[in-house]
């Protein structure tokens, strides 16, 4: 347990090269004692490299490490007493069950009744008591993979857990209970959680902060309802809810409305400091409303599909060129033709060259 | 069609069978024959055909001052000159193997995939290219006709195999469980004892076993490197032929010789059946 605090840390795999490229762009970060984290981002966005960073597996090519304010940058991984968990389950194949849920502490010279008494915690938690004399190499996938979960909880006084997609291979019933289980474990024993996943419904139910990377790049920190609500960039809201966020270019008329095609659309953002080229609306499908009539911020636009998604439709209506998605409870009749969408003033936010204007 | 294809498949696993033991079978009955039944006519079926004798084996352990050709000797000869270069040559090889696929390497333009097939290469070499540096080298250390010399040559000519193997093995276990077993608390030696190693059992063994089958059946050097202090069974087996070919005690000898490999054979085989070969970090 520990405050992690990662300062101007960036990574380059080949940093000696002429086309030297970041893997992590500089940034700096703190994760919270205690806190559940989940990092979202696309394929190869660093996600693992940060991970890999702070477990002390990749060195850094700049920046300092600190747990607790002790710089760790140049301890090794066996030193920072933290555990992380990989996709894949990766189990010492020679041993059993038990003899690996225990490694962990036998490497690290605990005492025979204290190890035995952590196991069996592990291994109730994880309902593997039944398999604890098996040898590990006989089990199935997902078993391994609660072996690797258990050998990572199994210590609990570690820096941080870190986890890299632990439950791709998990079946989604059981993912769900893992999810509460890690949830559980989160609150009892008050370790740092820090998860990283490519499913933002993963993300979004398990953890309280949610960093978003692209490219390198931290883009935007904050909870499931800010990143949804608020998305600091245009790659946010399109990365972040399903479908992705409405995002259409217009100009600025005047401190806080806009011209979006032949409408004027109102916005509680202010618009003062706002004079460059690039300007864009973003609107979330779910805040956008379905009218009856025309009215104040509202667009006439023509219905082109209907698509259902079960417990609610999604419409894709256009207007002026512009395809609106907008999202509604299955029983709303949608008009076949035009239908009257009124933007909230409220759920519009501005981007200037793809950055929310605050 | 599912009995035609069985009947299909057993047929041609016993005319195949035929194949790879009537040889054996040959050699066996030969073991047992006098000059008569060998050099007149082809004669088949002992007490019928011929009356067996155990000759031919008595003379493979009877000294030469009685007339036989001691094969007991350059036997254990054989034994500990291929164990000690397999034992050497998985043990270093591993290492090796291990470095080049775990740590990068790199000097000018030479990397890991070169220094691997550097030691590929020692293979590709035609052994007779090797056979005067070797002759001059051990005769230069005064090894030339002892088993230290052996064990040296061999060792080279091993260890290319066990690297290749391992390097392969080791490229198909995943990264991951190395970093783990730091993860675990181990430092990278304690990982790679702990953990790397009783995983790679199964690539040893049969890194092991190819070394055993090449050290053990190899002629040419063993006849170069050799004269008349230590002698090793394929030599020996050779120095046999006399002017009159003693095609009994040759065939006791082959047999004799062929006996380790196979049993080797039949463990390993129940090794891999066991499925400890695959599958064993998956």
């Amino acid at each position: 347990m520990a405050q992690i605090k990662l300062q101007n840390i960036a990574h380059s795999y080949n940093p000696n090269s002429v086309d030297s490229k970041y893997a992590l762009k500089p940034f700096d970060m703190t994760w919270v004692d205690g806190g559940r984290y989940a990092i979202l981002g696309p394929s190869g966005c660093g996600k693992s490299t940060m991970l890999n960073i702070m477990s002390g597996i990749v060195k850094p090519s700049e920046g300092r490490l600190l747990f607790d304010g002790v710089d760790v940058t140049d301890e090794t991984t066996s030193d920072r007493n933290i555990a992380q968990v990989f996709q894949f389950p990766v189990i010492y194949g020679t041993m059993t069950v038990h003899d690996n849920l225990a490694f962990p502490l036998v490497c690290r010279g605990y005492d025979k009744s204290f190890i035995e008494s952590k196991v069996n915690e592990v291994a109730e938690a994880l309902s593997l008591e039944g398999l604890l004399s098996q040898s590990a190499r006989k089990l199935t996938a997902d078993q391994k993979q609660l072996i690797s979960l258990g050998r990572g909880l199994v210590r609990d006084n570690v820096a941080a857990i870190l986890m890299d997609e632990p439950l791709t291979v998990i079946d989604p019933d059981l993912k769900f209970r893992l999810r509460r289980k890690l949830k559980e474990i989160n609150q009892k024993y008050q370790s740092t959680l820090i998860y990283v996943t490519h499913d933002q419904n993963e993300a979004m139910t398990f953890a309280e902060n949610i960093i978003v990377m692209d490219d390198g790049e931290i883009v935007q920190v904050g909870s499931p309802a800010e990143l949804f609500d608020r998305p600091r960039t245009t790659f946010v809201g399109y990365f972040i809810g399903a479908p992705a966020m409405n995002l259409f270019e217009c100009d600025v008329v005047d401190s806080n409305s806009i011209k979006f095609g032949s409408e004027k659309i109102s916005t509680e953002t202010d618009l003062k400091s706002v004079n460059g080229e690039n300007i864009k609306l973003g609107i979330r499908a779910e805040y956008v409303q379905l009218m009856k009539s025309s009215a104040k911020n509202t667009v006439q636009a023509k219905v082109e599909s209907v698509d259902d998604w079960g417990n609610h439709k999604l419409i894709s209506a256009n207007f002026e060129g512009n395809i609106i998605k907008v999202k509604v409870k299955r029983e709303v009749e949608v008009p076949a033709e035009n239908v009257y969408l009124r933007f909230p003033t409220n759920n519009c936010c501005i981007y200037e060259n793809e950055i929310l204007v605050p | 069609m599912g009995t035609f294809y069985t009947t299909l498949k057993y047929t041609a696993v016993t005319i195949w069978s035929m194949f790879v033991i009537a040889p054996f079978l040959w050699a066996l009955s030969t073991s047992f024959k006098d000059f008569n039944s060998v050099t007149s006519g082809a004669t088949y079926i002992p007490w019928v055909d011929f009356e067996p004798t155990l000759e031919g084996w008595r003379v493979l352990l009877r000294s030469p001052a009685q007339g036989g050709v001691n094969i007991v000797e350059p036997y254990l000869n054989s034994i500990f000159v291929t164990c000690l270069a397999s034992f050497i040559s998985i043990l270093l090889g591993t290492l090796a193997a291990y470095a080049l696929s775990r740590y990068t390497f790199k000097a000018g333009f030479i990397k890991n995939d070169d220094i691997t097939f550097f030691f590929i290469s020692q293979r590709i070499m035609p052994p007779v290219v090797l056979a005067i540096p070797f002759f001059i080298m051990l005769g230069k250390l005064g090894l030339l006709d002892t088993l230290l010399g052996l064990v040296m040559v061999y060792v080279v000519l091993l260890m290319p195999i066990a690297v290749w193997i391992m390097v392969d093995f080791f490229n198909k276990v995943p990264v991951e469980i190395d970093e783990t077993a730091l993860i675990d608390g181990c430092n990278p030696i304690q990982a790679f004892f702990k953990v790397v190693l009783p995983n790679s059992i199964p690539g040893m063994v049969v890194a092991g076993l190819f070394c055993m089958i090449f050290g053990w059946t190899d002629f040419f050097f063993a006849f170069i490197l050799t004269f008349t202090e230590v002698q090793l069974l394929p030599v020996a087996i050779v120095s046999l032929n006399s002017s009159i070919t003693p095609w009994w005690s040759l065939s006791a000898a082959a047999l004799v010789s062929v006996a380790p490999l196979i049993v080797v054979a039949f463990i390993v085989e129940r090794y891999l059946s066991k499925g400890n070969l695959s599958g064993a970090l998956k």
